[in-house]
């Protein structure tokens, strides 16, 4: 179902200018050196803590912020390389829908003209023609077309978050990147949203970046996942191996960490002590290595960077110790 | 044995639409020791009915009905003059709340605002006050507590300060520990260590615990006995292992079946058509029957009262006088 690399990100490293008064601290590395592959129709979910950097990486994939070194290429096309011109004319294919919609649309314009803006600003529609064609977005992701001259505020959470899908649709892009598309949703309207997700991307084949904290929402949605911690990628992998068979310990720790809504689920966790290590003091060698549980943690992951390598078929994981990490001992792995 | 009883609670709060009843009847018991997870989605009255508990609402416009009562030892909470609701504040019941940052005095050490807490409930010297923080902070697993005692909160991470607003909360040893949404602004990894805390803790100290969460998997795991509301009311009170097994009210239901499963793969989730009324204009008969699949004119007609559906369980719905009703 997947087929050619959309997206390709080799070596991708931003940083922000260092924190304190002035900013004169030393730059802090958000994402490092992370090379990630999205291919066509697939939906990729990018999981990872705060300060993960994967809300990061997604906007660096866009180019909302400028990455600091390393290279995207979308259909083949030097993202990094573009004019602004140029850029605006790819933005076309590929766009993006933020968690709050609340915060990402114009509280002085109506729902309708926001849907409508991108239209005009790409100069795909204009007068009634337009208007067709956002009533019959606003059909498609499951809104009355007859709320479009209502204002942001008068609307609830889930169909702020159409608006927020339909307005990032409406230039008919070939790629979206969700970053926690979800979060901010009650669970009946989350569901709802996951499921117009799903047909979207069917109907429109559609290629997602799926940024989430939510391994649960992952795994429905995504065909294959990315882990991040402190800016690096920590394992990739087809969901069903991942889920089935964690290579990285931090993968397995996530996984552990999530309440299962299940009260005869096993209750013994292993749970990754301490809190993860500031952005700015990155620890050396394997930045998990001070909260790892591997039993074969040695000096080696506290010097040592490991390599993210492919380690089964497709799964990718960036632990010296790969092969011998334990299974997660509690969670149920259906098929 | 029964430690705080809730009884016909209702909350409501002055709109320019008329009233807004957040909470609309609420009745629950907590017994001695017991986890009661309260879980529902936004605005469907769980955190008011806890400040409620607290009359934490008092300088604010809500009002509370006057045949509300709130047991507590004897007591009604609800008819105590302020001396004698501040010694139940905080010494018998605690509360813990979502944001942490914004529950600690950024100013003052928190060695010093636990021992504060110390102070204002029991006769004790600034240096016994002092060590028995950092024995709280031991007792909440804060690495180095010796020095810790001598932070502020913004040296603090997110996890810490929790467990400095949960050894707070311990001070003084409360009966009761009411947590309201205490990991939800937490990674999930940091999560995972204050639930386990809390568990602990809890087992340990006898204390009963009122979580109030709109995470199932969290009540999952931690309670006991489940009230979900919605609408301002509890639909439905059973135990946790009853509750997940076969849910009684077709909102528990459906709201069991639209979380995607992090233990198994899931295909197409369940939906809930629509969406939560507000507090202004609840729909007649059954808050929950605009949206329920079983619907018929009773329940538009008719609230339906808190009934026995067997085992210990009560749930607001016709279905159980008429359970033929059911939809398949």
């Amino acid at each position: 179902m997947s087929g050619e690399p959309l997206l390709v990100l080799d070596n991708l490293v931003k940083e922000f200018r260092g924190g304190g008064l002035f900013r004169r601290g030393p730059p802090v590395r958000a994402v490092d050196r992370v090379s990630l592959t999205v291919r066509r129709g697939e939906a990729l979910g990018l999981v990872g803590e705060s300060g993960s950097g994967k809300t990061t990486l997604g906007r660096c994939a866009l180019r909302l912020v400028e990455p600091t070194a390393g290279t995207v290429h979308f259909d083949g096309v030097p993202v990094l390389a573009l004019d602004r011109s140029a850029l605006r004319t790819l933005r076309r294919r590929m766009q993006i829908v933020f968690q709050d919609p609340y915060g990402s649309l114009n509280p002085r314009m109506t729902v309708g003209a926001a849907v409508r803006e991108p239209l005009e600003v790409h100069r795909l529609a204009k007068g009634t023609t337009a208007i067709e064609r956002v009533a019959r977005l606003f059909d498609e992701v499951g809104l009355d077309p007859s709320i479009a001259d209502r204002y942001p505020h008068e609307l609830s959470g889930g169909q702020r978050q159409r608006i927020g899908i339909a307005r990032a649709l409406s230039v008919e892009p070939e790629f979206l990147a969700l970053d926690e598309p979800v979060s901010a949703l009650d669970v009946s309207v989350q569901a709802q949203v996951l499921n117009l997700l799903a047909d979207l991307r069917e109907r429109r084949r559609l290629t997602y970046l799926f940024i989430a904290h939510d391994l649960a929402v992952v795994r429905h949605l995504a065909d294959r996942v990315a882990v991040m911690y402190l800016g690096r990628l920590m394992e990739a992998g087809s969901t069903t191996a991942l889920f089935a068979k964690p290579l990285h310990p931090y993968t397995v720790s996530l996984l552990e960490a999530v309440p299962v809504p299940d009260p005869t689920a096993p209750r013994r966790r292993v749970v990754p002590v301490g809190d993860p290590p500031s952005v700015r003091r990155p620890p050396p060698g394997c930045v998990f290595h001070p909260r790892c549980p591997h039993p074969s943690k040695d000096s080696r992951c506290s010097t040592e960077v490991p390599k993210f390598r492919e380690v089964a078929p497709g799964q990718w994981a960036a632990c010296h110790y790969a092969e011998t990490t334990p299974a997660p001992p509690t969670l149920p792995h259906g098929r | 044995m029964t430690l705080l009883s809730v009884r016909h609670l209702v909350t409501s709060f002055p709109t320019d639409r008329g009233p807004a009843r957040a909470v609309d009847d609420v009745s629950f018991d907590l017994a001695t020791g017991e986890t009661l997870g309260l879980v529902g989605e936004s605005g469907c009255g769980k955190t008011v009915t806890a400040l409620s508990i607290l009359r934490l609402l008092e300088d604010t416009t809500a009002h509370i009905d006057e045949r509300s009562t709130i047991e507590y030892a004897g007591r009604d909470l609800l008819r105590l003059d302020r001396e004698s609701l501040r010694r139940v504040r905080g010494a018998e019941i605690a509360m813990i709340f979502q944001d942490p940052s914004a529950s600690l005095n950024p100013v003052l050490t928190v060695g010093s605002q636990i021992a504060e807490t110390i102070r204002a409930h029991r006769d004790a010297s600034r240096r016994d006050a002092m060590a028995r923080a950092e024995e709280l902070l031991r007792l909440v697993g804060l690495p180095d507590p010796a020095r810790q005692v001598g932070a502020y909160a913004h040296e603090l991470s997110g996890g810490m300060r929790q467990r400095v607003m949960i050894a707070i909360a311990l001070s003084c040893e409360p009966k009761i520990l009411i947590a309201d949404e205490p990991t939800t602004a937490l990674d999930v990894t940091i999560q995972a260590q204050i639930l386990e805390l809390l568990a602990g803790l809890q087992q340990r100290l006898g204390m009963a615990m009122m979580l109030i969460t709109h995470d199932i998997g969290v009540v999952a795991g931690l309670a006991d006995r489940v009230a979900v509301m919605y609408g301002g009311q509890i639909v439905e009170q059973a135990a946790t292992a009853d509750l997940f097994r076969h849910p009684t009210h077709p909102y528990t239901e459906a709201l069991l079946r639209a979380v995607p499963r992090i233990d198994r793969p899931t295909t197409r989730l369940a939906t809930i058509p629509g969406m939560v009324p507000p507090a202004t204009s609840w729909p007649s008969g059954c808050r929950f029957h605009p949206r329920c699949p079983h619907a018929w004119d009773r329940c538009a007609a008719e609230m339906p009262p808190p009934l026995p559906a067997g085992g210990g369980r009560v749930a607001r719905c016709w279905l159980i006088e008429e359970p033929e009703r059911r939809a398949s």
